[in-house]
């Protein structure tokens, strides 16, 4: 298995862990500490969006307010996809999230998902209150309470110690490959969003050979002309938008968000307290809409100084991400990097980048 | 406009707009603090405090009204913003940052001396940090953790029983969030808040809302609804924003006097009433006349809404001790119980049954997506209790995609077909 096919296949993945007896943990978003739910003995697996149809789930979820992902895990628990799972996780990192954790512990109320796991709050905060902190790392502990007393296991903090090494394990080989696309990009982003996405599926140690022999094959290979792209605003969970942005001669070197740019981070330290030390890994490198402003802007400011243009995503459903469009707008103009916003793939709109990308090249030349 | 059938009504009306004046004479003339806050922040800590108060949702709904919102809504979609953010929280921000537009209502909005939102929504952390960066101004976050708990008859708890409704991680997170704002208040007005008048204050809200449970019984009972909802609403919020003060408690027995006596001498908002509707949603603060619009031709009367019913069930805390927990418990899940599953169609449904109600129309909100979810819960819980339903698709308020004609059309339809058989 290539770690492109563990990140493309989501439902052979589910179906492969299911027939394996796996103990899976579903994640709605990669914002819950893997860690945790290894130390549990359970196996996290993270949805993304999927593209499939979700009737059943559009009969209970607005239009408009939930993200592919969260349409299609809904369909999933609704079809009884998910029956044989052992729980699914939402973190609260967003509000879609949080309401989806509710949708689904009401069908279960209802008894119209008579086959769905139990379903659990992760209930991370975000902002910079000086409580918050104190918050997250209780509820993080909780999780492993709830996760490990539900299976049966006892608790233990050597294990989350050892979790935490074996996922730093695999951030280190997830750096090498997001190296690979600083300055001169030598992979594409089409191609290594799936790479880097594995890392929230695959077990560490098998993550970290198929990363590194990755990493070192793609290391050999001459440098990627054309643009080098940013992309901003909501982050994308598929390759979807980079094939066509790549499609029209520039290449993504870059993304706001965990499954890609984002998804190693700093290595989490390994200290007395464990839960602690995840608590704030995972409220440092949580991305998305409740993401405080100033920590999403200097996120933005430090990728700007490797790139030539930036696409903005802001599909139908964000609420957030376009109040930092002015902002960003500004600062992109200061800097002279051009930009353009799309709330889907849009090769128009990219050609009418490329050709703001000629004339920049131009002037400066 | 329809007329105003009730003089406290006029007396609401007229309590805001000086308030308002008064508000802003304290702020210019006396360099007096003030504060702007999301609708569901705790106001009588600011207001113990001495810091006069200013509702987001309240300032939107009166620029709503003045038909003001499609200037700055175009001014915010100018600088960048796409449609598909939520307008409701943000007109306020709008009527700001782009003031240049058109001259606001009222004179418009003085600097404040800090803003304060609870994180219910995900865009409320965006929205309010960019309004304060534009006056300058601090801002305050109350986080919201999720609940994972679900009496579904919350309601039935609310009163005596409000530490079992909220889980005890989250009240204590909300509750001491709740003290840091107080030592910022006090640091900012150089004294202590005084506990025993929080404690009283809240006995007074008590109060104020056992006073509008006897008005809503009074609604619910009466053979034909007393009082329209837009009366409702003007009565009730006029008193919720400064809650507990002796105003407040006042103007709350006058209106419920009122009410009263028009039930005793069998006085009906709508005489012939032959369909008694309710709205499920934010008020539609663009177009309130579309709530009246269907009594002289089908005596179809709204007759409830979420702003006098929400009162009894969600504010009344017994049991006061510690008064900063019983307020945190209010606060705590309030978005929930007024929106999601299973708390919202639970309670939407017995109010219904409660208030005989005919048909519901239930908001689908063009913008504010978090805050529009569990619509469809709604929709499908009333519907199976029997209550036909029609979606109302709008924004609250931006009047610019809005049809006036056609909805009343959609409306005067679903009556025909499926309420007055």
């Amino acid at each position: 298995m290539t770690l492109t096919a563990a990140f493309d296949a989501q439902h052979r993945a589910f179906h492969r862990a299911l027939e394996r007896k796996d103990r899976v943990v579903v994640l709605s978003s990669p914002s819950a500490p893997v860690e945790i739910v290894r130390a549990a003995g359970l196996n996290p697996i993270v949805v993304r969006g999927g593209v499939s149809p979700t009737p059943t789930a559009d009969g209970h979820l607005e239009a408009g307010v939930f993200p592919p992902r969260l349409r299609w895990l809904a369909e999933a628990a609704l079809s009884g996809f998910l029956a044989n799972t052992t729980r699914i996780v939402f973190p609260r990192t967003s509000d879609p999230d949080y309401k989806c954790f509710l949708y689904l512990r009401e069908f279960a109320r209802l008894g119209i998902a008579p086959a769905l796991p139990p379903v659990s709050l992760f209930d991370l905060l975000q902002s910079e209150g000086p409580n918050v902190r104190a918050y997250n790392v209780a509820r993080t502990g909780a999780l492993l309470k709830e996760l490990t007393l539900a299976d049966g296991h006892s608790l233990s903090l050597d294990a989350v110690r050892h979790e935490i090494e074996r996922a730093n394990f695999a951030r280190a080989a997830a750096r090498r490959l997001i190296a690979l696309r600083k300055g001169a990009p030598r992979v594409t982003g089409t191609e290594v969003l799936p790479l880097l996405g594995a890392f929230w599926t695959l077990d560490p140690e098998v993550y970290a050979t198929f990363a590194t022999a990755a990493a070192n094959e793609i290391a050999q290979r001459p440098a990627i002309s054309g643009p080098r792209i940013l992309l901003a605003g909501a982050p994308v969970d598929s390759p979807e938008l980079h094939s066509t942005i790549e499609s029209c001669g520039a290449v993504v070197v870059a993304e706001i968000g965990p499954f890609g740019t984002g998804v190693a981070g700093e290595d989490v330290a390994c200290t007395n307290d464990p839960i602690a030390a995840l608590a704030d890994k995972y409220y440092a490198d949580a991305i998305g809409p409740r993401t405080p402003i100033t920590r999403m802007r200097r996120l933005i400011e430090e990728l700007l100084d490797d790139v030539d243009a930036v696409v903005i995503s802001l599909p139908s459903e964000d609420t957030a991400f376009g109040w930092d469009y002015p902002w960003l707008r500004t600062l992109l103009e200061k800097k002279g990097i051009p930009h353009t916003c799309v709330s889907s793939p849009d090769n128009e709109r990219f050609d009418t980048l490329m050709n703001a990308l000629a004339r920049t090249e131009v002037r400066r030349g | 406009m329809a007329d105003k059938q009730l003089s406290a009504t006029a007396a609401a009306g007229a309590f805001q707009k000086e308030w308002f004046a008064d508000l802003r004479r304290r702020v210019f003339d006396e360099r007096q603090p003030y504060a702007l806050l999301q609708a569901d922040v705790p106001f009588e800590l600011f207001d113990l405090l001495d810091i006069p108060a200013v509702s987001n949702q309240w300032w939107a709904a009166i620029v709503a009204a003045k038909r003001q919102a499609p200037a700055y809504l175009d001014a915010m979609a100018a600088d960048g913003h796409h449609e598909g953010l939520c307008h409701y929280c943000s007109l306020g921000y709008a009527s700001t940052k782009y003031r240049d537009v058109q001259e606001p209502p009222w004179g418009g909005l003085p600097t404040p001396r800090l803003l304060c939102a609870r994180l219910t929504c995900d865009c409320i952390h965006r929205v309010f940090s960019l309004w304060a960066d534009e006056f300058g101004s601090e801002l305050i976050e109350i986080d919201h953790p999720g609940a994972g708990d679900l009496p579904a008859r919350w309601w039935e708890l609310g009163r005596h029983r409000w530490r079992e409704l909220v889980e005890p991680h989250r009240l204590a997170f909300v509750a001491s969030t709740l003290e840091r704002l107080v030592e910022r208040l006090e640091e900012i007005r150089g004294r202590s808040l005084d506990r025993a008048a929080l404690r009283q204050r809240l006995e007074s809200v008590n109060q104020q809302e056992e006073i509008f449970a006897s008005v809503r019984d009074l609604i619910a009972s009466a053979p034909e609804a007393p009082v329209r909802m837009t009366e409702q609403i003007s009565n009730v919020m006029a008193t919720q924003w400064v809650r507990g003060t002796d105003w407040a408690l006042a103007h709350a027995r006058a209106f419920h006097d009122e009410v009263r006596q028009r039930v005793d001498a069998g006085i009906a908002a709508c005489p012939g009433e032959r369909a008694r509707l309710m709205w499920v949603g934010v008020g539609l603060w663009h177009d309130t006349d579309f709530y009246t619009a269907f009594e002289e031709s089908h005596r179809a009367v709204f007759v409830w809404s979420m702003y006098l019913a929400f009162g009894p069930d969600g504010y009344i805390r017994y049991g006061l001790d510690d008064p900063m927990a019983a307020l945190a418990s209010r606060l705590a899940s309030f978005n929930e119980y007024l929106h999601n599953p299973p708390w919202a169609a639970e309670w939407i449904v017995e109010q219904a049954r409660r208030h005989r109600i005919d048909g519901a129309l239930v908001l689908r909100p063009r913008s504010m997506k978090p805050a529009a979810t569990g619509r469809l819960f709604i929709e499908r819980a009333l519907e199976n209790a029997g209550i036909p339903v029609l979606p109302i698709e709008a924004d609250v308020v931006d009047s610019r995609a809005w049809d006036p004609k056609s909805a009343r059309e959609s409306v005067r339809s679903f009556l025909e077909k499926r309420v007055i058989v």
